[in-house]
């Protein structure tokens, strides 16, 4: 008591109150200094209220507290000056003086609950309690800005424990989180800064875990940040988690409430941080930040989850991307999703001539999508000439992407047109722009390869081997597709055993899994040499591989699989039932086709193989059902065309309009069918036009001469 | 191996030092040899990593008899996870120099070896038949960042899984068709461990990364011509030319997420970040040829993003003037001359 009155009289006689205050101070901190006393402007000023408010007790207890700040408060803000004047070393020699420890312990008790256990006065509470905050909040900015001192003069490691410590003071002062409403706005900041700050620290430091860790406390915990910050340190978390390539712990699992996403790894917590920002933007709360987008682009493509982009490139608000960009963006997932209808209508609005339609990767995109369908080849085609057109200011690069896209649109195009004139033309005008798109760009096996297609296609065989072996050296054979092709040509060529020894090379540089297109080709070539016993042989490998196949994948269906690489298992009985029917085994090629029928009920193959079946066995009304059916199955099905029209050929001259319309029309789909070409020359022969049936037997002997074992276009 | 007379085991990273001392001839830099952590120093060295990735790029390597191989594999397999990371820091030049070469089908035992050693060892962390998957959030189910108002009673949202890996099969040998998932499986390692691996790996990685892509960088200008220049010319010039090599999905994707962390990742280089945007821009202009989707969309994003500017973490504001400046300053005065 006696204590109280003696410092409290200090201040009582003169009521001049800094000085006072001063003397003070002196002898407790022993090396402040006169002028200290007043730093802490509106700390004194509280509690000179008090003194006026005439409760001395009070004023002396509050006093004592704000003089026993003062030293730090004065270093405070006599670092911040320095810091503010670019003296980071004058002021770390400054905040080198802070005790923080000592400062949270007086804090502690008048912050962190509400002051029940003094006298209750709620002014004189809220009074003292705001002068201890301001308090605290000049020491946390302090070492904060000691942290940042740090960071500026390179010592990273040093100003993220310093940085951490502000954190590890707030939390020990508020132990139940910072209230939003009663906390001053300084302190707030302080607080929102160190919590921003403070991973960035340890990224810089190399403390990668830390900076894990810092991250996800700055997220989890109640900081009240605001929604500007809190932004800022997803989007940074997210692209920490995204590049970082650092392994660690996904978020723990407690206090999780059920059905809630706990994401296992970096790249699934990356995914959620940045879907929320995305939302929180959509929701208004931030403002726009297209790099969060880029990244999400990014890391769903990685996942090949563009459908999921596309969701969220349609929910992006209007005036953000243009919208020819948005579509072409758009195209883009959706084609690498596979809708390539959707990618195309959304591309056509975007190359209209009101909106972009010299945008040249738009036009690359649509001509790429058009070549692989006939009904869009011609389309395609268009695209792909204005994209040639456009290419020509740029670099060679884009010039030759654009040509090759468009000797696939003429190429595609060329098998889709009905007159031969016009088929020709386009065959000659797709080689053309293949062969300028090589000119410019000898080194794209692609080019190369399809290039080798279309000159099989052609049945230019010799410049077909030319391309499929220097595709094979471009990739060092690691593309299954180019030893397919090579056999393919060489089997055309009627060179069996050297296509049987590309098939050897192929299956040795083959995983076994991946193994099964090249077996049904050797089958094939076994068959064309007519060697029965080793074709039935190839073909229990194969059915072997593929039933080991369908049993190891049967259940786990993920889609993952290559689905060119694989050969299904009714193919296999297909093939068998072919060879075996035409060795004239009937019971066995039967049993074959009916295995077959299990797997694939409507079937035109297995309809048109049975129809084959009859007709050897001479029930021509059997064969001839057969082959319709196959024909209602499919309705474009050549084989059973041929069939059709080569049985009716043989029914006697008033079937033979129906036959010649049967086998033009399987000639009008695949002009390099030896089969139609020949009963086609037939029928013309039996009614007498002899010249068109010297041209088509000519056609037919041909092309017998260049028939691969297998279509090119099982490529 | 197919080498005969392997030359010691290797048990420790001492060993190891030891061994590649022998292998380099020269010796090792006397910081290295008598460091107190060997396997560090391994990684980290500088000298070390030039002279071991020179001899991997120089003429001949990667032949069966290649003792270095034979020293890369054994430091693996000894299994010392510290030694590991420091042979993994020679996958970008070892994958780089491989794929170059594997295209005109040269014996490459030794890299082959090194490589499927890599290989083994990523499909036994993984586990047999297991693909690497992602599931992808659904924001209608809360999370730990965010709260979804969720009907009491409703079920979770279902979650798409994707897969980002498939699994890794056994491969006893590299066969061609599968060269590139075998090393695309080595890079995914590599990647796992990136966040220990020393810059001049990674920018090895970048440099490869564009030598593979075969285009050519608009940041370089426009003229000069394209890549690769023939064989014969790297024969005469005596200094081998990376070429262009087929990047396949598989090899892709990885190599993309490499490329990411170096052009994205917490690296303070500006040279690596450099390199990394050319790197990026290469894989965007090779993914042009194909339009494949994917990977357009993915290198696209990287170039994007290679050009935006990062956001500065905010400083310290300070609002109001400081009032009794003179006093302050006084006091500074005595502050300063008690601490010093």
């Amino acid at each position: 008591m006696a204590a109280e009155w003696d410092s409290g009289s200090e201040a009582g006689p003169t009521g001049d109150w800094p000085p006072a205050a001063a003397a003070a101070a002196s002898p407790v901190k022993g090396k402040a200094a006169p002028p200290e006393s007043d730093a802490g402007a509106s700390a004194s000023g509280s509690s000179e209220a008090k003194v006026d408010d005439g409760n001395i007790q009070e004023a002396e207890s509050s006093l004592r507290e704000g003089l026993s700040l003062n030293y730090e408060e004065a270093r405070a803000l006599l670092g911040r000056l320095e810091y503010q004047r670019g003296n980071l070393e004058a002021a770390l020699r400054v905040f080198d003086g802070i005790d923080l420890q000592a400062a949270i312990q007086r804090f502690q008790p008048s912050l962190s609950e509400k002051p029940l256990s003094k006298r209750s006065n709620k002014l004189r509470s809220d009074s003292s309690k705001s002068g201890s905050q301001h308090a605290a909040s000049l020491v946390l900015e302090a070492i904060y800005l000691k942290s940042m001192s740090l960071q500026k003069l390179g010592k990273a490691m040093e100003a993220a424990k310093q940085c951490k410590s502000v954190l590890d003071a707030v939390e020990s002062i508020f132990q139940c989180g910072i209230p939003g409403v009663m906390v001053e706005q300084k302190l707030q900041e302080t607080v929102s800064k160190s919590v921003e700050l403070l991973p960035e620290l340890w990224k810089q430091a190399g403390a990668y875990q830390e900076a894990l860790t810092s991250y996800r406390r700055a997220l989890l915990s109640q900081w009240n940040l605001d929604d500007e910050c809190c932004t800022r340190i997803q989007k940074r978390f997210a692209v920490f988690l995204l590049y970082g390539g650092v392994e660690v712990a996904p978020p723990s699992l407690a206090s999780q409430t059920e059905g809630s996403f706990v994401p296992r790894n970096n790249l699934e917590e990356a995914i959620l941080l940045l879907m929320i920002l995305l939302k929180k933007f959509f929701l208004g709360k931030t403002h726009w930040d297209p790099s969060v987008m880029e990244h999400l682009t990014f890391a769903l493509s990685l996942c090949g989850q563009t459908s999921i982009l596309a969701k969220h490139l349609e929910e992006v608000l209007p005036g953000i991307y243009p919208r020819t960009e948005r579509w072409y963006s758009l195209a883009l997932c959706y084609f690498a999703a596979s809708h390539n209808e959707a990618a195309i209508n959304l591309l056509k609005k975007c190359l209209n001539k009101n909106e972009s339609p010299n945008d040249l990767m738009a036009l690359l995109l649509a001509a790429k999508i058009c070549s692989s369908n006939y009904l869009l080849s011609s389309e395609g085609v268009e695209y792909a000439k204005r994209a040639v057109k456009d290419a020509e200011s740029s670099d060679g690069h884009l010039k030759s992407v654009a040509l090759h896209f468009l000797g696939s649109c003429l190429a595609k195009k060329s098998k889709a047109v009905s007159s031969d004139h016009q088929r020709s033309l386009l065959q000659t005008e797709a080689l053309k722009s293949l062969n300028e798109a090589i000119s410019l760009d000898r080194h794209n096996p692609e080019l190369i390869f399809d290039l080798g297609i279309e000159y099989a296609e052609q049945r230019n065989m010799h410049a077909a081997l030319k391309c499929a072996k220097e595709f094979i050296d471009a990739t060092g054979g690691s593309v299954s597709k180019g030893w397919r092709l090579l056999s393919l040509v060489l089997s055309a060529q009627q060179r069996y055993s050297e296509a049987e020894v590309v098939t050897d090379a192929a299956l040795d540089e083959t995983a076994k899994w991946e193994q099964g297109t090249l077996l049904r080709i050797k089958a094939k070539l076994k068959v064309a040499q007519s060697l029965p016993m080793e074709a039935v042989e190839a073909y229990r490998t194969l059915l072997a591989l593929v039933q080991a196949q369908r049993k190891a994948y049967g259940s786990a269906k993920n889609g993952t699989e290559d689905v060119e690489n694989k050969v299904s298992e009714f193919e296999v009985w297909q093939g068998l039932a072919n060879l075996y029917s035409s060795l004239s085994y009937w019971r066995d090629a039967e049993i074959c086709l009916q295995k077959a029928k299990t797997l694939k009920t409507y079937s035109a193959t297995t309809l048109h193989a049975e129809g084959n079946i009859y007709e050897m066995q001479e029930k021509i009304q059997d064969a001839l059902a057969a082959y319709f059916n196959a024909l209602s199955t499919e309705v474009e099905h050549v084989p059973s065309k041929v069939s059709i029209g080569a049985l009716l050929s043989k029914q006697g001259p008033k079937f033979h309009p129906v036959a010649r319309c049967f086998l033009s029309d399987a000639l009008r789909l695949e002009p390099t069918n030896r089969m139609a070409w020949f009963y086609l020359g037939k029928v013309h022969k039996h009614d007498g036009r002899l010249a068109d049936a010297a041209d088509c037997f000519q056609a037919a002997s041909m092309l017998e001469d260049s028939d691969p074992v297998e279509s090119f276009r099982s490529l | 191996m197919p080498n005969d007379a392997p030359p010691q085991p290797i048990h420790s990273a001492k060993d190891a030092l030891a061994a590649l001392a022998d292998i380099l001839g020269g010796g090792l830099p006397g910081s290295v040899a008598a460091a107190d952590d060997p396997a560090a120093a391994l990684l980290n060295d500088p000298d070390v990593a030039s002279a071991v990735t020179r001899r991997l790029r120089g003429s001949g390597s990667g032949a069966g008899s290649d003792s270095l191989c034979r020293w890369l594999y054994d430091a693996f397999r000894a299994n010392v996870p510290e030694l590991q990371l420091a042979v993994l820091r020679f996958v970008p030049t070892l994958a780089g120099v491989y794929m170059c070469r594997a295209v005109t089908r040269k014996a490459l035992a030794g890299f082959e070896a090194v490589l499927l050693a890599l290989y083994a060892h990523a499909a036994a962390q993984r586990g047999a038949g297991e693909a690497e998957t992602v599931s992808l959030p659904n924001l209608a189910n809360p999370s730990p960042y965010h709260d979804a108002k969720v009907p009491p009673k409703a079920k979770p949202a279902e979650l798409d899984v994707a897969v980002l890996s498939p699994p890794l099969e056994p491969h006893g040998t590299v066969r061609a068709t599968r060269r590139a998932r075998i090393v695309g499986a080595v890079l995914e390692l590599y990647h796992c461990k990136i966040a220990h691996m020393p810059l001049s790996s990674k920018m090895d990685f970048c440099e490869f990364c564009v030598a593979w892509a075969g285009t050519h960088s608009k940041l370089d200008g426009t003229d000069k011509p394209r890549l690769p220049p023939s064989p014969d010319a790297a024969a005469g010039g005596g200094v081998e030319k990376w070429r262009r090599v087929p990047l396949p999905w598989e090899l892709f994707l990885p190599s993309v997420r490499i490329v990411a962390h170096c052009l994205l990742g917490p690296s303070p280089s500006d040279e690596l970040k450099e390199q990394a945007a050319r790197a990026a821009e290469c894989l965007y202009w090779r993914a042009t040829e194909t339009m494949e989707a994917r990977a357009v969309l993915a290198s696209r994003s990287l170039v994007r993003l290679s050009q935006m500017v990062e956001e500065p973490i905010p400083e310290p504001s300070f609002s109001g003037a400081i009032e009794n400046m003179a006093e302050l300053e006084a006091m500074r005065a005595n502050i300063l001359s008690t601490k010093n």
